[in-house]
């Protein structure tokens, strides 16, 4: 009977994170692995929720309102037009907004390039549409894009190019610079760019978040994805959103009306207010998440973690084994969890092998395996729990075993 | 402070891209059959089918220039806005009483609405295990077993989806591979055709007809065979009310277990089965290790707008609707997943009123349609009522729903949208009995003042 399943869904398997999710649990461990909050969402936007349920505002619906607000957000920050008529469709969080975006675009044998380290899902999204994932290695330890090897990763089959910005897993947020070489390639090969940005509005110290659209001659070819989850802590609310030129957009809410029909109806009125938050809401989050981000650079680094890029945005901490530690990071994790009872990621799943990639040793791949993420979205409580489990781990002279 | 455990499957490692060049032979096998009926449609009137509003002006002109890669997928011929969203802008310019749509104007019962706004306050709104919390795949499992008397397994033999319409894309893409066969009956919910496209099948379509919409056995004995992967069922019936017989369905297992055929069952109306028992078709012998069984908590509950629904099925189908769940969405509404668990703990007495209700809202509009001249055939289950508007002289029921918009004041559906060939549907349009006994009075009214034969 197995072989009654497609052959995209055979490719994919079990979700790296999820598993380690698993032990943990079964060790009580403190969950670093998982990217969402431990700590309340806000209380006016819960207020909101709650409200429009008493409301009756629980019937399939699109609020048109949450197009309003984006379209004035997008203006304000970015400088960006767009019509709230025509050019943003309301999905079941920025999952299914980017689902959507691939299957609006990409058919069987197209080419979609990926910047590696990589969240696990692009991948396996692209894969069930008939795409081929390609992926473009950003070079630790800066994890700066090499223009050469982006140039290199192009053929007449490239049909778009994801990014992710604020960076799942790196903390990267992508320079000017950056997003100018990715933008000339899109131009060149007159391809389609998909953007990932939930975590916009959490960056650090100066660093902006630079929408990818905003650069000439990438409105007309770029979707930009994005949700509530991250920027207000309700990841289990599932309302995100695609704003592209109009024919895209369109396509996207076509596909969406389909595999959903609608996103949750009061969790979509809740939107509202969370949009409307004010100014004092955003600088709070950064500086919340800033003060998180510190404490816990300092503690991994005071063990002997080798920290050489501090994230400039999104919740993540992707740090490097200690150069005596002889473990790998999969092992190193599974140590974390049994003795220390605090579960992290092992940097591996985000890499890939990829054809940039051919004729370079094996040693220079090294790096894949040494790599863990943490996420600091939890409260204070939680990661001051999480240094004193640590102690578990390190040796008199305070460093890590 | 929480852990939440979200683990699926023992541990595995993504496959290599050495299965890269597999792709390559995959896409030629896919170009030649998508969409086989339909004419090779250049990028420019791919992105004007696409829009719904005026043709793009600055993006249009790009797409003609440079032939690709510009223009949205091919699998995308088949995604235009809906009927029903085009009725509704109708209905709403002219004041009409919209009895389109299928979904209520009245609201959810408080005890479901409070173990919402209950599970907001208590903090859980964060992601929950993607195929479902562990209480709401138990509480679908055991009123499973009520329902039909079959013992699922919660963990691994449920999946929680975003709405049944994601049950139906999940199972679709999950089990699904381009060029292969699947058997619909029209007319049919729209989104199968859709998604089945989308996953590039080939789709074989056997027409329901009035007066009973009864399945003709010979017809579907011709057209399945073992290249037939699956057969879609939707039972109750939207939009014809029909509900599969006993003997329809053992002619159907038996053929499906003939010849090695999936069955992906959409029953999203089961307790709106009014004139006879709800059958599930996992419950005849050995039909359950080949069926996918969907559902949900909107139409029972009139709450379309919290979209949990879930896909029951053995083991090895689960795991390939849990892996396109998983980049579909990733996880559902997690304080509507603790009110639907609440919800399916009801009891019976609920399911008796609501079906009681039901049966009179049916009774208001159907002896309303009979008196106005409407060729009414029975609805014995779902909230639909469909009739041949010929008495009425009209060309076909698209241009019969607009006249009924405009002229009468009153929404229905022409049911050719539900038809691969149109002309299947051109006699008949759908009603839709979920809504207040006020509305459909006033409906009623309406068509009898100004509808004329």
């Amino acid at each position: 009977m197995e072989a009654k399943l497609s052959r995209a869904a055979k490719k994919l398997t079990t979700s790296p994170i999820q598993e380690l999710s698993h032990l943990a649990q079964c060790c009580n461990a403190i969950n670093l692995a998982e990217g969402f909050p431990d700590f309340p969402a806000p209380p006016h936007i819960k207020n909101a929720a709650v409200s429009a349920i008493n409301s009756d505002f629980n019937q399939y619906r699109h609020v048109q309102g949450i197009c309003d607000y984006l379209s004035q957000m997008v203006k304000e920050i970015h400088g960006l037009d767009i019509n709230p008529l025509t050019d943003v469709a309301i999905c079941c969080g920025q999952t299914e907004a980017f689902a959507a975006a691939i299957f609006a675009t990409i058919d069987a044998g197209d080419e979609v390039i990926l910047f590696d380290p990589s969240y696990e899902t692009y991948e396996g999204c692209i894969t069930m549409a008939g795409g081929v994932p390609i992926h473009v290695p950003l070079d630790p330890p800066q994890w700066t894009l090499d223009p050469s090897k982006l140039l290199r990763s192009l053929t007449e089959r490239t049909k778009a190019i994801v990014l992710n910005s604020p960076h799942n897993p790196t903390g990267k947020v992508f320079t000017k610079e950056e997003l100018e070489t990715i933008a000339r390639a899109c131009c060149s090969q007159d391809c389609l760019a998909i953007t990932d940005e939930v975590y916009e509005h959490i960056t650090y110290d100066t660093v902006k978040h630079i929408s990818l659209a905003t650069i000439p001659g990438m409105q007309e070819r770029t979707v930009i994805t994005s949700s509530l989850s991250k920027t207000f802590s309700v990841t289990g609310w599932r309302v995100g959103w695609a704003i592209g030129p109009a024919f895209l957009a369109s396509a996207i809410r076509n596909i969406h009306i389909k595999v959903t029909d609608s996103a949750p109806a009061p969790f979509q009125e809740a939107a509202l207010t969370a949009l409307r938050s004010p100014p004092e809401y955003f600088q709070t989050l950064k500086s919340d998440y800033q003060s998180k981000r510190d404490f816990i650079v300092k503690l991994l680094a005071g063990v002997g973690f080798k920290i050489q890029f501090i994230p400039q945005g999104s919740i993540f901490l992707f740090a490097e084994l200690p150069e005596d530690c002889l473990l790998s990071d999969v092992e190193f994790v599974k140590k974390l969890i049994l003795e220390a009872g605090v579960v992290a990621v092992p940097g591996q799943g985000f890499f890939h092998a990829n054809l940039s990639s051919n004729g370079i040793s094996e040693g220079s791949c090294s790096y894949q395996k040494r790599y863990i993420r943490f996420a600091f979205c939890k409260s204070h409580e939680t990661l001051a729990a999480v240094s004193e489990r640590l102690g578990n781990l390190l040796n008199g002279e305070g460093f890590l075993r | 402070m929480q852990v939440h455990c979200t683990c699926t499957h023992p541990p595995m490692r993504f496959a290599p891209s050495s299965s890269f060049p597999k792709f390559i032979g995959f896409s030629k096998h896919f170009h030649t059959l998508i969409a086989p009926s339909s004419p090779k449609l250049s990028p420019f009137v791919l992105a004007a089918t696409m829009s719904t509003d005026t043709l793009p002006t600055q993006n249009h002109t790009t797409a003609t220039t440079t032939q690709r890669p510009l223009q949205v997928a091919k699998r995308l011929e088949k995604f235009k806005t809906t009927i029903f969203t085009q009725m509704s802008s109708l209905a709403i310019k002219h004041g009409a009483i919209n009895l389109g749509q299928g979904f209520p104007n009245f609201d959810g019962p408080d005890f479901v609405k409070e173990a919402a706004i209950q599970a907001i306050r208590d903090g859980k709104n964060q992601y929950a295990r993607g195929y479902g919390i562990p209480d709401l795949n138990l509480a679908i499992a055991e009123r499973f077993k009520k329902d039909s008397g079959l013992v699922v397994d919660p963990e691994k033999e449920v999946t929680v989806t975003c709405g049944c319409t994601e049950a139906i894309a999940a199972t679709i893409l999950g089990l699904i591979n381009p060029g292969d066969e699947v058997i619909v009956f029209a007319p049919f919910y729209d989104s199968y055709e859709a998604t089945l496209s989308m996953a590039g099948a080939n789709i074989k379509c056997i027409t329901l007809r009035p007066p009973e919409f009864a399945v003709p056995i010979e017809e579907l004995k011709s057209a399945m065979s073992k290249n037939t992967r699956a057969i879609m069922i939707n039972t109750p019936h939207n939009p014809t009310g029909k509900m599969f017989t006993r003997e329809e369905l053992d002619s159907i297992a038996s053929l499906c277990i003939e010849n090695d055929v999936l069955v992906f069952s959409d029953e999203v109306y089961d307790k709106l089965a009014f004139d006879m028992e709800h059958i599930s078709p996992a419950s005849l012998p050995g039909m359950f290790e080949r069926t996918v069984t969907m559902n949900s908590l909107g139409k029972t509950f009139s709450l379309t707008g919290w979209k949990i629904g879930w896909a029951i099925a053995p083991p090895h189908l689960t795991w390939g609707v849990r892996q396109a769940h998983s980049f579909l969405t990733f996880a559902n509404s997690t304080p509507m997943q603790w009110a639907t668990a609440e919800a399916l703990r009801a009891p019976e007495s609920y399911y008796v009123e609501l079906k009681r209700d039901y049966m009179e809202k049916r009774a208001i509009l159907v002896e309303g349609l009979e008196s106005v001249g409407f060729k009414v055939f029975p609805s014995r289950g779902t909230y639909f009522v469909v009739v041949d508007h010929t008495p009425f002289g009209l060309e076909n029921d698209v241009a019969f729903c607009e006249y009924l918009i405009k002229e009468v004041g009153v929404v229905a559906i022409p049911v050719s949208a539900f038809c691969l060939d149109p002309e299947d549907g051109k006699n008949l349009v759908r009603f839709t009995f979920c809504k207040d006994e006020g509305t459909l009075k006033a409906a009623v009214k309406r068509m009898k003042e100004k509808l004329r034969k």
